[in-house]
């Protein structure tokens, strides 16, 4: 499981890298303090020593140093030397090796003390009045020791914070490989083409569980899709047979025609049917082109009411040849949209024209363009027999044709062109019932720029 | 009255149709296959319309037009195109063509828009406001008034707009869509007999009390205004 071998790499590389910043950091501390802490050491009892001598002169300074060789600590390290680097007194065995030559003030040394090897020191150097050298220092051994002790726990600490980082990286990782093993189970069985499964979820609230439902909710949308994508193909094949036998036996009719007037009878026919199957074509490509918003580069700003007006006198001499009076309700002000003009004029005259088709008994077309400063509606409505309520979302459907009899008139695909139409402008298309008759209302939301 | 037309086309068969055709009504027909090849004789500036596919290897339609325009030549161009989405017509009518005509179509459409588009150059020369006649029809784009033998037409200003559109058009077809798009502005298709009632209106107008018919069907086309 290279996954779960990764998050347990991960968590040991982050608890090494978190505790050496710790470690660092105490370190740092820990040898400051011990250096600085020295450093008071030495300069105070340098101090004390000289000011020994100021006060009472070399005999105070003698049992000083006495004193401090008898009862300080083993560390510590004092002695009188002559202006040549003689030893006159104290427990060094010879004048200490710095750097450069022994000069005034706190330094570094190497102290040579009796029976001892040399060792690190800091030092304190007072030249007296006659040319001696007080010398008193302290050797860095012990705070050493101390830190050599101290570095080997924490090392110990550190293996032991990665040992720890590692486990809880692997506890961690077999949890999430769980979790995630069981959706990816799913999604493997989908992708071998089982669109039904779905990823269990459990009530819970976290990262999993959501993640398992948006999965969800996204299979169920590519679901809907696919059922959607395959009802389009389905019905435009189907629908595309009989245009296409009609043209068939058009053709075959024309070629077996002896009477030239036939043959040409049969020729237009067959025209008449392939400009039908290519009207069906053409429609279902703009219905998909508007559901893909690929026209939205078109969009201008119009006026709405004028279009309808137009459209409305465009069709209200096809409305009086059926029987209907088409009347157009303008709205008060002008109702401007930013849209794709020739669109919405084909979504119009779309539902003028099933207007026309199927309600024209109904004496009265109304065409009506409203603005309530939010959005533009354009309803059409009629009064012909209608379509009952619970069969409304068939007719927006493509190809949804409520009349079983597919006659050579259009393919059902009306409606649903302005159905998309109303989507590539972020509206929607409603039926109601206008009792008796159909009104179908264009709702566009108004918008910049 | 034969003119220089080149056709751009790359599909063997539509371009010797339309060859043909264009041959028998007496144009002059060259032939490009390609975007370049079309560009590269286009620029010439000899012809008198230019037929453009579209879809053409090495460079497309658009491209072909949009450099030709780029480069000061106002030649016609009709644009043919499979691409038959309204978005695409306007498209195709913005990068700079004067008609775009969606595949597949009869030679009948086609012939009716290059007389058209070549007549359209003719008249350039006219102002837009001398009267027109054709027969006894008199027209006055002024003042938009109409008259037959003397008597006066009153006509809707759409009708007026259709009238002069098939006056301007004399004695040559003019078919459905061409009317749609010209007279009406739009460019989808649309279901029902919209243009012939309009059509049949006018002709009434035109012709009612009169003996000698004005606005005749051509079958299979269109109409055709012509003493």
């Amino acid at each position: 499981m290279p996954t779960t071998l990764r998050i347990a790499l991960l968590a040991g590389v982050l608890a090494l890298v978190s505790n050496l910043i710790v470690l660092g950091f105490i370190q740092l501390r820990t040898h400051d303090e011990a250096i600085s802490e020295q450093r008071r050491q030495v300069v105070e009892q340098g101090t004390v020593l000289a000011d020994v001598y100021r006060t009472g002169g070399m005999p105070a300074l003698v049992d000083g140093i006495n004193d401090t060789v008898t009862y300080g600590d083993p560390q510590s390290a004092v002695a009188l030397f002559d202006g040549k680097g003689k030893l006159l007194l104290g427990n060094l065995a010879a004048m200490p090796t710095t750097r450069g030559p022994v000069r005034e003030g706190y330094q570094s040394a190497l102290l040579r003390l009796e029976h001892a090897p040399p060792h690190e020191a800091a030092i304190v150097a007072h030249r007296l009045p006659h040319g001696e050298w007080l010398i008193s220092g302290r050797t860095v051994g012990y705070g050493l020791a101390l830190r050599e002790t101290l570095e080997r726990s924490l090392l110990i600490a550190l293996i032991v914070a990665i040992l720890l980082g590692l486990i809880c990286g692997i506890i961690l990782a077999q949890f999430v490989g769980r979790r995630v093993g069981k959706i990816v189970a799913v999604t493997d069985q989908i992708t071998g083409h089982d669109l039904t499964r779905r990823i269990p979820v459990s009530r819970g609230g976290d990262a999993f569980e959501r993640l398992g439902r948006q999965i969800n909710e996204m299979l169920d949308r590519i679901g809907g899709l696919m059922d959607e994508l395959r009802m389009v193909t389905d019905s435009l094949a189907h629908d595309l047979r009989s245009p296409v036998s009609r043209l068939r036996s058009a053709a075959h009719a024309a070629a077996e025609a002896s009477d030239p007037a036939e043959r040409d009878q049969q020729l237009t026919s067959v025209v008449a049917q392939a400009d039908s199957l290519m009207r069906i074509l053409t429609t279902a490509l703009e219905i998909s082109r508007s559901e893909a918003f690929t026209s939205r580069s078109q969009f201008s700003r119009f006026d709405v009411g004028k279009l309808g007006g137009e459209l409305s006198e465009m069709y209200e001499p096809v409305a009086e040849e059926a029987g209907a009076a088409l009347r157009f309700h303008q709205p008060q002000q002008p109702a401007e949209l930013f849209g794709h003009r020739q669109l919405i004029a084909q979504a119009i005259s779309n539902l003028v024209e099933n207007a026309i088709r199927y309600g024209a008994t109904g004496e009265t077309i109304d065409v009506t363009v409203g603005e309530d400063g939010r959005r533009l509606t354009v309803s059409v409505a009629d009064h012909g027999p209608g379509i009952p309520e619970e069969r409304h979302d068939e007719a927006l459907r493509r190809f949804g044709r409520l009349d079983s009899s597919r006659s050579n008139e259009g393919a059902g695909l009306g409606l649903a062109l302005v159905r998309a139409i109303a989507h590539l402008h972020d509206g929607e298309l409603v039926l109601e019932d206008n009792k008796p008759g159909l009104i179908a209302v264009l709702r566009l939301p108004l918008r910049g720029p | 009255m034969g003119r220089k037309i080149l056709l751009v086309e790359d599909d063997r068969e539509t371009a010797a149709y339309l060859s043909k055709g264009l041959g028998q009504e007496g144009h002059s027909v060259e032939l490009a296959t390609n975007g370049q090849d079309g560009l590269f004789r286009a620029t010439d500036g000899s012809f008198d319309l230019i037929v453009l596919d579209r879809m053409l290897p090495v460079l497309d339609g658009i491209s072909v037009l949009k450099a030709l325009r780029a480069a000061q030549i106002d030649t016609p161009v009709l644009v043919l195109s499979a691409l038959a989405s309204v978005g695409d017509r306007i498209e195709g009518l913005e990068s700079g063509s004067d008609d775009y005509l969606v595949k597949p179509f009869s030679f009948a459409e086609l012939l009716a828009r290059v007389n058209a588009l070549l007549r359209r150059r003719e008249a350039r020369v006219d102002p837009a406001d001398h009267r027109i006649a054709v027969g006894d029809l008199e027209i006055d784009p002024l003042s938009r008034s109409v008259r037959r033998g003397g008597k006066k037409i009153e006509l809707k200003p759409r009708e007026y707009l259709l009238l002069e559109y098939f006056a301007r058009n004399e004695g040559r077809v003019v078919t459905r869509t061409m009317l749609l798009e010209q007279v009406w502005d739009y460019h989808f298709d649309p279901g029902t007999n919209v243009i012939d009632v309009h059509v049949s209106r006018l002709r009434r107008k035109l012709e009612d009390g009169f003996e000698k018919p004005l606005l005749h069907t051509v079958r299979g086309a269109g109409y055709m205004l012509a003493a």
